[in-house]
């Protein structure tokens, strides 16, 4: 038989596992929220009491507590978060053995084969979101399809609207349900290229799905034909633990605790980030060629700020080498304004098994410094042993030791 | 219909040339005009005539080259100035129109106000020039540190060292050619830190001239090689505190040179090696260059020498592409090697060596290796290995 993919979706994730752990929540608007005296204070989620209210996520906590005096603010506990996805992913696993994690609250599942232990497919999905209410009390949504682009367009699309919160979506029914929608409410279309297919007079999925899909491969290439595929439910693509992914990119950005204004002061930070991402690229056994440094201004009036990049001389994974590089990029194009944010990527990715050997033989001990301060790290934790610089005012490497994600663990 | 325009007032400058002798000397200076600058003046190139004949000076931040067209060459003329004086012209312009030129005389004519007309055939061109006093001056080098050498001489010692400097800007002095003299001897070393070539040549000057850390720019040294291609016989280099000056009867080229300390390259030649291989230029680099194809596609450019029983083994692997093997016979003494390194230096250094057998020695497969001319000791090249898993 065909596969039939599941999309297991969580409402309001965040928000919906502090509920779970503190049960005198129950009944109140809850919303979990950043520190706003550390600039993360911006709501990353809120329950549906809460939502009822008009509070969105991504809204100022100023602004929700207009729409909503009464709102109880959590602050995030971003390990509960990854523990409880983990959680969910072991569930499913009873299921099925074809999972794979999308994001932190979404996890497709290929229930093919499953039928005889389980049961028929809708029967399957409402077991699963059983046992999560009973063992996680959260409340799952699940997208059914025959392929994972059709089980999260059911997901988003009707389940998260329907009281049971399951929906079916098959190449039968689809004409008949995703096809009225609007353009915009189709996987992979954004604001801007809704904008270009409405002025191609492309209202409707439907309308997507029926056009020549020549004319969307001559003006997109190979996104174009993805469009196309997407809007008449065509997803070639397996589940999978490890989605076929290959990284592009090891890159860290950081929203700044207040505004940045010295050079030396924005020396210590982007250091640190040049150790965070030469540490991932040394874990992941990577070399980058190409460093990109990205700062946004302080003032939000006028926005300012730069993307740049240039060619390392040759691919490296060593904090000192990466950083001066990024270094001298920054000073190159920064305006001396106050910047409120700072990022730093690597890409261009080689592996580290084969390396270029130096001439000058402390630039060989420096390639080997690097992995000798990620074991230590690994062993007797991330502050172990940092850079005298993160030791100053400026620093910010002992307070991300303790978060992911930009909030705290 | 007369152009009179020109005519009613004083001439500043008059002469008249032969039309490929000004575009050689045209071209020749144009390698160091620049078109985007910070200083406009120099998007032009200066022309002086005096009684020797015509200079014509480019220059940019880095290079200034001055061509000298004399009156006569072999009896035969080649310039004839009516009136001295000199003028700027826009470079890229200048240049385009005297290559388009009509006829084998050009005729020529700067009025006070600046205005230049060039004439040839039936063709007259009016240029607006530049004032001639806003042009930098060459700097007046002192002749203290002199020595002299064949053109042929230096552009092959150019050609053995300089694809080894580092090209990306930030590397500082490595993106320059070092020259140290030594009892009348030149050593001249380029190295990018994973590569290096050093040559050595005997030069004539004081035998107390003693050089250390001049280090040359590497495009200055490419352009340099490309002005003097046609030159032979003798040049004159003379170094001052920032800049090097190079010159023969008719060519000046001025180079600023790198500030910053050169590495001790001394120090990372190895002196000797365990395993020694001996075998033909010509079979080895075509056999990397072969390897190279598969390689260079994946990027790292990566190839392997296995090197046993009077051969080595040359192997390359690109994952999705594929692989190639083939043998090269050599003459082998020591212990057998198996070692990987960018294949792009070896070719670059292959490349470079005249002579028909290379010696290469090596100390280990996580140590540099040295590529020589079996015939000589002066011209040596050195290869960082890639430590593979």
């Amino acid at each position: 038989m065909d596969s039939i993919i599941l999309l297991v979706d969580i409402q309001s994730f965040y928000a919906s596992v502090e509920k779970a752990h503190d049960p005198t929540l129950q009944h109140l608007p809850v919303a979990v929220s950043g520190d706003p005296q550390r600039r993360s204070g911006i709501i990353l989620a809120a329950c549906p009491i809460a939502k009822s209210y008009g509070i969105q996520t991504t809204d100022t906590l100023w602004e929700a507590k207009k729409k909503c005096p009464e709102l109880v603010v959590v602050r995030p506990r971003m390990q509960v978060y990854l523990d409880t996805s983990i959680q969910l992913t072991q569930i499913l696993e009873r299921f099925s053995d074809q999972v794979e994690p999308y994001s932190i609250d979404e996890q497709f599942i290929d229930i093919k084969g499953s039928e005889k232990l389980f049961g028929p497919p809708q029967t399957i999905a409402k077991k699963i979101q059983e046992t999560i209410r009973n063992e996680l009390r959260l409340h799952a949504r699940i997208g059914m399809g025959p392929n994972k682009v059709l089980a999260k367009m059911a997901c988003d699309n009707f389940a998260k609207k329907l009281e049971n919160g399951i929906f079916w979506l098959t190449h039968h029914n689809m004409k008949q349900y995703l096809w009225p929608l609007p353009i915009e409410r189709m996987f992979g279309v954004g604001r801007r290229m809704s904008r270009h297919l409405r002025q191609m007079g492309i209202r409707t999925i439907g309308e997507l799905a029926t056009f020549p899909v020549e004319r969307l491969k001559k003006r997109w290439g190979i996104h174009g034909n993805v469009l196309w595929m997407t809007a008449n439910g065509i997803d070639l693509s397996p589940v999978s633990r490890t989605t076929f992914y290959q990284q592009k990119s090891i890159g860290h950005h950081i929203t700044l605790p207040r505004d940045y204004r010295t050079a030396d002061e924005i020396r210590v930070v982007l250091l640190e980030l040049s150790e965070e991402v030469c540490r991932r690229a040394r874990t992941q056994h990577l070399m980058g060629q190409t460093i990109h440094v990205s700062c946004r201004g302080a003032n939000f009036d006028i926005p300012t700020g730069f993307h740049r990049q240039s060619t390392l001389p040759y691919p490296t994974n060593q904090t000192m080498f990466a950083f001066q590089h990024a270094w001298d990029l920054f000073l190159r194009h920064w305006d001396e304004q106050p910047i409120r944010s700072l990022g730093i990527h690597l890409s261009k990715l080689v592996s580290d098994h084969k390396m270029q050997l130096h001439l000058f033989e402390q630039e060989n001990k420096r390639m080997k410094i690097g992995y000798v301060m990620d074991e230590i790290k690994r062993r007797f934790g991330d502050t172990a042993i940092l850079r005298a610089i993160s030791l100053t005012p400026a620093g910010q490497a002992l307070d991300r030791a303790k978060k992911i994600g930009g909030h705290y663990k | 219909m007369e152009l009179s325009t020109a005519h009613s007032t004083a001439i500043r400058m008059k002469l008249n040339i032969n039309k490929s002798a000004l575009v050689d000397a045209v071209s020749q200076v144009s390698k160091a005009v620049s078109s985007k600058t910070t200083i406009p003046i120099l998007t032009g190139i200066k022309v002086q005539a005096d009684e020797e004949g015509l200079i014509l000076t480019g220059s940019n931040s880095d290079i200034t080259i001055s061509v000298r067209v004399p009156k006569k060459v072999d009896d035969k003329e080649q310039v004839i100035v009516e009136k001295t004086g000199d003028i700027v012209l826009p470079g890229r312009i200048f240049g385009d129109i005297v290559r388009k030129l009509p006829g084998d005389k050009v005729e020529w004519t700067v009025n006070d106000r600046l205005q230049t007309i060039i004439r040839s055939e039936q063709a007259e061109f009016q240029l607006n020039g530049l004032d001639p006093e806003e042009y930098p001056r060459l700097p007046k080098l002192p002749r203290e540190q002199v020595f002299t050498m064949p053109a042929d001489l230096l552009k092959s010692v150019i050609r053995q060292t300089v694809f080894a400097v580092a090209t990306n800007e930030a590397r500082g002095v490595l993106t320059g050619v070092q020259w140290q003299l030594e009892s009348g001897i030149l050593t001249c070393v380029a190295t990018d830190s994973h590569r290096l070539s050093r040559r050595q040549v005997k030069v004539e000057g004081s035998e107390d001239l003693v050089l250390k850390n001049v280090v040359i720019p590497g495009k200055s040294m490419n352009e340099l090689a490309k002005t003097l291609a046609d030159s032979s016989g003798y040049v004159d280099m003379i170094v001052a505190d920032n800049q090097i000056l190079i010159k023969n009867n008719h060519l000046e080229f001025y180079s600023r040179l790198l500030e910053g300390v050169y590495p001790d390259t001394n120090r990372v030649i190895p002196k000797s090696g365990e395993t020694v291989l001996i075998t033909s230029t010509k079979e080895l680099l075509q056999s990397v260059e072969r390897a190279s194809l598969i390689t260079r596609e994946g990027r790292d450019n990566v190839i392997k020498w296995t090197i046993n029983d009077g051969k080595v083994q040359v192997t390359s692997t690109a994952q999705d592409i594929g692989s190639v093997t083939e043998e090269v016979i050599a003459k082998v003494t020591g212990p057998d090697l198996s070692i990987s390194f960018n294949a792009r230096y070896m070719m670059e250094a292959l490349r470079s060596i005249d002579s028909d057998s290379i010696r290469i020695q090596f100390t280990g497969v996580m140590t540099p290796f040295i590529i020589q001319p079996a015939d000589r000791e002066d011209s040596l090249h050195l290869i960082v290995p890639i430590r593979t898993r």
